[in-house]
């Protein structure tokens, strides 16, 4: 369980994060959602500890991770995973030098059983024959499955995932939701997935978090969200005309 | 002037943390090993050829400049010897290095940060200044002295190749010229200075890439800052360095 507490970032006077508290439970995905440059990526930045808050509290279970030294977070840094926004693989290893790459740091493994490992979590993302190519020789969708691969490979305990399936087709972007949804329910991790994506939300979303403009405007679940009365919830959820024309009927 | 002392203030708090412990020498060791062959390796060719047209153009313009029958001609040698020793092969090969090497640094760096792969590796609790960083300054500290003696025989060799075959000297008074009143205290001031400058060139590029902000055209702005600083920075450390060691 993560749980945050009345967390405030500013950007010079930039208020980005405006008094943020939440929970996001284990064992689910934990959805935030929101339009572009609403404050989804620094609150996940901030709360992996990437970005520095100004004040406000982040608990990992029952640890206050924000005040710990470097030594002390890089302990629980181990058990976490990170899907970035653009994959953020490392360009001059191969698929598979990068999935082995939190092994080498990490772990005191043999190369057969990091290689046992990789090829695990290669097949769990479905890619397979792929292990010795360059990012820069993979589509958009390989780069999403192997950045999951790399966030799994060292058994994370919790998973956090910027946008990992913006830029994709919707058959390839259901597949990753599915994906990160099943991940979540096998290992029980502590998942929580930026979005700005209807398809998902109503895919995956068990528990959604709404931010408009740095401040949480709306909490709730997949069945919730069509029925609420927050205005400019609706406007977010209902912003293409299809989805409109479909509204009209639900009420 | 107060951006300026935060900047330095920033470059010395990375410098701090890319020397703190390496948590896994091994790795350190293996990505040495990859920048010794990268930014060393691969950079002979060039110093090669600049060190060779250069030796080749101080010996002609000794030549010329001392064309009266009072002075032997293997002063020729002697004097080409010495430029190239005292200030080309460190100084000169140090500019285009900063070129090279520099700009190379600071958008590898750059854009692994605007990538988020910085991000990525800290993420994982990797030290990422420590981790990408000193190794370059390992390996170029170790490889520049070595490219600056290529440098130093090349040069000569170009000399030597240029003045005979222009018919200015004889090999023999070439030769003679370079062996004549050798200090060899100089090679040791010329790579104490090699040494300097390629610190600043890794540790300032490294420094620019690292704090890159934004997208593709900070990184292309930040090699060029790469470049200018360093090579700025060479120059005036050539200076006191020159003072300091050689008066
Ligand atoms: N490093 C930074 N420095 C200054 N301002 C920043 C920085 N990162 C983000 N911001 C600002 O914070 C705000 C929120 O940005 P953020 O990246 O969190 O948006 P987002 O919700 O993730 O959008 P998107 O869906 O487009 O990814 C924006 O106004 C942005 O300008
Ligand atoms: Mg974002």
């Amino acid at each position: 369980m993560i749980s945050v507490r009345h967390l405030e970032k500013w950007f010079d006077d930039n208020h980005v994060l405006n008094d943020i508290s939440v929970t996001f439970e284990t064992g689910k995905t934990n959805l935030i959602i929101g339009r572009s440059g609403s404050g989804k990526t620094v609150l996940l930045k901030s709360i992996v500890g990437l970005h520095e808050v100004d004040s406000g509290e982040i608990w990992f279970e029952d640890v206050l991770f924000n005040k710990l030294n470097f030594t002390e977070k890089k302990k629980i840094r181990k058990e976490m995973g990170m899907l970035f926004q653009g994959s953020a693989l490392f360009d001059s290893l191969t698929v598979e030098q990068n999935i082995q790459f939190p092994l080498d740091m990490f772990t005191d493994n043999t190369q057969e059983e990091k290689i046992e490992r990789v090829n695990f979590c290669l097949n769990r993302v479905n890619l397979i024959n792929a292990n010795n190519l360059f990012p820069s020789e993979l589509s958009g969708g390989m780069k999403k499955r192997v950045a999951i691969a790399r966030a799994i490979s060292l058994k994370p305990k919790y998973l956090f995932c910027d946008e990992p399936n913006s830029g994709l087709d919707p058959p390839n972007a259901i597949l990753i939701d599915a994906l990160i949804k099943e991940i979540t329910e096998e290992y029980l991790i502590t998942t929580i997935v930026n979005t700005h994506d209807m398809n998902s939300v109503i895919e995956i979303g068990e528990n959604i978090v709404f931010i408009n403009e740095g401040s949480i405007c709306w909490e709730g679940n997949k069945n919730e969200i069509l029925h609420s009365d927050n205005e400019i919830l609706n406007d977010f959820v209902f912003a293409n005309a299809l989805a409109k024309k479909l509204r009209n009927p639900l009420k | 002037m107060i951006k300026f002392l935060t900047q330095f203030g920033r470059y010395f708090l990375l410098l701090k943390k890319v020397f703190s412990r390496p948590e896994k020498p091994y790795i350190y060791y293996k990505q040495t090993m990859h920048e010794l062959v990268y930014l060393g390796f691969y950079s002979v060719g060039i110093v090669s050829i600049i060190s060779f047209f250069m030796g080749a153009v101080i010996t002609l313009q000794t030549a010329y400049n001392t064309e009266n029958p009072i002075y032997p001609t293997y002063l020729i040698g002697l004097g080409c010897r010495d430029s190239i020793i005292l200030e080309f092969s460190s100084t000169i090969s140090a500019l285009i290095l900063a070129g090279k090497v520099g700009s190379n640094i600071a958008s590898e760096i750059g854009t692994m940060r605007v990538t988020e792969q910085i991000d990525a590796l800290e993420m994982m609790g990797v030290n990422s200044a420590s981790y990408l960083i000193l190794p370059k300054i390992i390996a170029t500290l170790l490889f520049f002295p070595i490219l600056t003696l290529l440098s130093i025989c090349v040069g000569i060799l170009g000399g030597w190749l240029a003045g005979t075959s222009a018919g200015v000297i004889t090999s023999e008074n070439f030769i003679y010229g370079i062996q004549y009143a050798f200090i060899p205290y100089y090679i040791t001031y010329s790579l104490i200075k090699t040494v300097v400058f390629a610190f600043i060139i890794t540790s300032v590029s490294s420094f620019q890439g690292y704090y890159v902000d934004g997208g593709s055209l900070e990184v292309g702005r930040a090699s060029t800052k790469a470049v200018v600083f360093s090579s700025v920075l060479i120059l005036l450390f050539n200076v006191v360095l020159t003072q300091l060691l050689l008066s």
